[in-house]
């Protein structure tokens, strides 16, 4: 990947380190997300994982890196988007069963890894949302520009 | 036993930062250790030696923690989150105006 700012971010030794960790960080999260209704933790707590792999990029190489890869817009979409297909997975569960987001799946088998239903589909959105939402949080603090008043 | 007391003495290192420190990310940082040892004060409570995830289901007899704080808890770190970000909104607003995070020297409404 090519660098257009070498002389911002930390040192070279955490840089390269960093393009080690940083994937590890972030799978992490996702087999918490997907181990949401089996093991502690879920959405939330894998999305902040997620979200802090990005953290980790932005501190170690720098902001303008980040920020020339990124997309503000699509995050925002993208975090959007996950909140809207929550709501609409509660809506499929009024329709289907008469209740607010009430389980229309079956359950399945206990402590397999398809099993309790919509629950690891709403972990995984709810992932995206806060893993989203986290970053541009992040994203917003660090593009402050000290000089303006 | 002794470890709700371990967790009110890292309440008590909180409250120590946040009352001694003159740096604003210091203090940031001391109000968010004291927001920790509260939610670990109240995990603990609901931890049992042994017991699984609760997972429930008819006929399924196993000693399980108790959920509710688990989820009092989940609900108090997306607060604490919302509340350390918007610190941080300010004190980087301080910054702009004061050029320093010392508290002893944001004082210009004293005149």
């Amino acid at each position: 990947m090519q660098n257009n700012f070498p002389n911002e971010g930390m040192s070279v030794i955490v840089k390269t380190i960093t393009r080690f960790t940083v994937w590890l960080i972030f799978l992490y999260g996702l087999y918490i997300v997907i181990h949401g209704h089996l093991s502690p933790g879920g959405g939330f707590a894998g999305g902040v994982i997620v979200a802090l792999s990005y953290v980790h990029l932005t501190l170690a190489y720098g902001k303008n890196f980040v920020m020339e890869r990124v997309n503000k817009f699509a995050m925002n979409s993208i975090e959007a988007i996950a909140a809207i297909l929550i709501v609409l997975t509660g809506l499929v569960g009024l329709y289907v069963t008469g209740y607010f987001l009430a389980n229309f799946m079956g359950i399945g088998k206990l402590y397999t890894l398809i099993s309790a239903g919509y629950i690891p589909m709403l972990n995984i959105f709810i992932c995206v949302k806060v893993g989203m939402g986290l970053y541009l949080v992040f994203y917003y603090l660090a593009s402050f520009k000290p000089q303006e008043g | 036993m002794i470890l709700y007391i371990m967790c009110f003495f890292l309440f008590l290192v909180g409250v120590y930062g946040a009352i001694t420190k003159r740096d604003l990310i210091k203090i940031i940082l001391a109000i968010g250790i004291m927001g920790y040892s509260v939610n670990l004060f109240l995990v603990l409570l609901a931890y049992r030696t042994g017991a699984l995830a609760p997972i429930l289901k008819k006929g399924f007899n196993v000693t399980m923690v108790d959920p509710i704080p688990q989820a009092l808890v989940l609900t108090s770190i997306v607060i604490e989150l919302g509340v350390t970000a918007l610190m941080a909104a300010l004190a980087i607003r301080i910054y702009q105006k004061y050029d320093t995070f010392d508290i002893t020297k944001i004082r210009r409404l004293q005149g």
